[in-house]
């Protein structure tokens, strides 16, 4: 599918994201977030999803890897609240900043790490179920994270610890 | 695939090993004047001059420059392999013991950078040194780098439920050590109080989980058995060494605490050394996060899965308020990353080859004959050898 986006040049697309790893592999992934659409390489030959993205394969060392467009819903698997960090516009570590890794309801074990929005610390929690959203950040779109649920899985938050956040 | 081949046993020596001591400051001095420091010291200590070296190995500076800067006639082999350090080790034994060379520099300089510490930032020759390492990143929305082992840490306490005293454990017997190690950095004995209530820098995990950025440098000589035998020092048989690493080896990616790159490590160096955990009478692994030191505890086959705080409590010596397992082996007696210093693993070898010869000082294990060096962490850097007394 043609967009405006696809039509962007190698040249202004590196410019659009200055510090990310954007080369011939990653493009239409960097891409996709241009037009809001989160992009995840998906092998053609053998249907396994990988990420970040690769030139070939993993599973089957095939070439016909395509961005595929995935749903952004998933389950939160890491966490950190940094309360430090590099500069980043509209991030203000005085709150501590949170870092989640999202595992993608497409596979098990395909992971996206990116923040979570509209929420207080202390409800962001291993095994909280998410949605993908999108927010500009010097103008640029930048995929995050979205709680769905209002009470974490039972059996998956046994043991977190949430002092000190 | 892990193989049991090990044709290198015990055929490569660790002649010398010497340290410039590390200072938690900017010192005022370039990275490569302190491995010509370290460097120099360790030949000398050996007996040697630049001329009996054909082998450099060692990451920053390059070889290259560390053979125009210590006037090093002919080399016949040398590598700027990547950290952690027994990958440089690994690299120089591998080419005595192929003989591709036959006497080798291996040198680690630790240097406070722009991308770990402020005050490195505002030093015009540190950020000039480092330019784009680090630096105007893709913002904080990552886990790349060190962040990923605060975010293991933080499902590591969500699986097992286990609390943050047990990462304390292991910063306090890293601090009690370095007391008696006039090469540390961090010198001052730290309590579970001072642990709980340090500074948060990426939740969980706080200063004292994070290892001290340093100025300083190890050096090492590296050379057949054979010529090490006639050398002043005893030296330290390479018996066997292991880099290991599994495919989905991204921070984000790496499927979980049960499978990961320390996994693979432990059961090469087991397929190929005659010794482990046992036979051992120091354990060096590595801390540059207090939680990859839980994780060697439990991979290398101390205790299981998440119970490596449980162990440390069961093997804490209260007298000496340190590990000492067994009621015997110390555990990073030199006080590890956490306190002498982020050496990246150098220190941790250095400290080994120095029990291994009767050379600790006040630090000295008695009849130290074997010791075990778990370095690095989960995703593209766990390493291990094991090291013994010819
Ligand atoms: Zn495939």
């Amino acid at each position: 599918m043609a967009s405006a986006a696809d039509a962007t040049s190698d040249e202004e697309l590196v410019t659009r994201f200055p510090g990310f790893p954007v080369d011939f592999d990653s493009a239409a992934h960097y891409r996709g977030r241009l037009t809001r659409r989160l992009l995840v390489n998906r092998c053609d030959a053998c249907g396994i999803w990988h990420q970040p993205p690769k030139p070939v394969c993993p599973a089957c060392w095939s070439s016909a890897v395509e961005a595929r467009r995935v749903s952004g819903a998933g389950t939160v698997h890491l966490v950190v609240f940094l309360h430090q960090g590099p500069p980043a516009t509209g991030v203000d570590y005085a709150t501590p900043y949170p870092v989640v890794t999202v595992e993608l309801d497409e596979q098990p074990g395909l992971r996206l790490t990116s923040t979570i929005v509209g929420s207080r610390n202390d409800a962001i929690v291993i095994g909280r179920r998410v949605t993908l959203d999108w927010i500009e950040r010097d103008g640029t779109p930048l995929p995050v994270f979205r709680l769905v649920d209002q009470q974490p899985r039972s059996t998956d938050t046994a043991g977190d610890a949430g002092a000190a956040r | 695939m892990i193989s049991a081949r090990n044709p290198m046993k015990d055929k490569v020596a660790i002649a010398g090993a010497a340290t410039t001591g590390f200072t938690p400051h900017n010192s005022g001095r370039s990275q490569a004047s302190f491995v010509a420091e370290a460097s120099i010291r360790v030949l000398h200590e050996c007996g040697l001059t630049a001329a009996d070296v054909d082998g450099i190995c060692g990451s920053t500076p390059s070889a290259a420059s560390v053979q125009k800067m210590l006037g090093i006639p002919d080399v016949t082999w040398f590598a700027n392999p990547s950290i952690p350090f027994v990958n440089h080790l690994a690299a120089a034994a591998s080419a005595v013991h192929s003989g591709l060379c036959e006497t080798v520099l291996v040198y680690h300089g630790a240097y406070r950078l722009p991308w770990n510490t402020a005050s490195s930032l505002r030093d015009p020759f540190r950020r000039r040194s480092t330019m784009g390492l680090g630096l105007g990143g893709p913002g904080p929305e990552t886990i790349a780098g060190a962040v990923g082992y605060t975010a293991w840490a933080s499902r590591y306490m969500h699986e097992h439920g286990v609390p943050k005293e047990h990462f304390g454990l292991v910063a306090i017997n890293d601090r009690t050590n370095a007391a008696q190690n006039p090469a540390a950095a961090m010198r001052e004995p730290i309590t579970m109080d001072d642990y709980l209530t340090a500074r948060m820098i990426r939740w969980p995990l706080c200063l004292f989980d994070m290892d001290v950025p340093v100025d300083g440098a190890d050096a090492f000589v590296v050379t057949t058995a054979e010529r090490a035998r006639d050398l002043p020092h005893p030296p330290v048989l390479v018996h066997a060494a292991a880099l290991g690493m599994i495919d989905l080896n991204e921070e984000d990616q790496t499927p979980g605490l049960g499978r990961h790159g320390q996994h693979v490590t432990v059961e090469a160096l087991k397929a190929k050394s005659d010794f482990w955990i046992d036979d051992i009478d120091v354990y060096f692994p590595y801390d540059g996060f207090t939680i990859i030191t839980l994780n060697w505890f439990e991979n290398a086959g101390f205790c299981g899965p998440g119970e490596a705080g449980a162990f440390i409590e069961e093997h804490w010596d209260a007298a000496s308020n340190r590990i000492l397992i067994n009621g015997r082996i110390p555990v990073n007696p030199h006080g590890g990353s956490l306190s002498e210093g982020a050496t990246q693993g150098s220190g941790h070898v250095r400290e080994a080859v120095h029990q291994l010869q009767g050379l600790a000082g006040s630090r000295q294990v008695p009849h130290a004959r074997r010791a075990l060096v778990t370095a690095g962490g989960f995703f593209f850097n766990a390493q291990g050898v094991t090291l013994r007394r010819d």
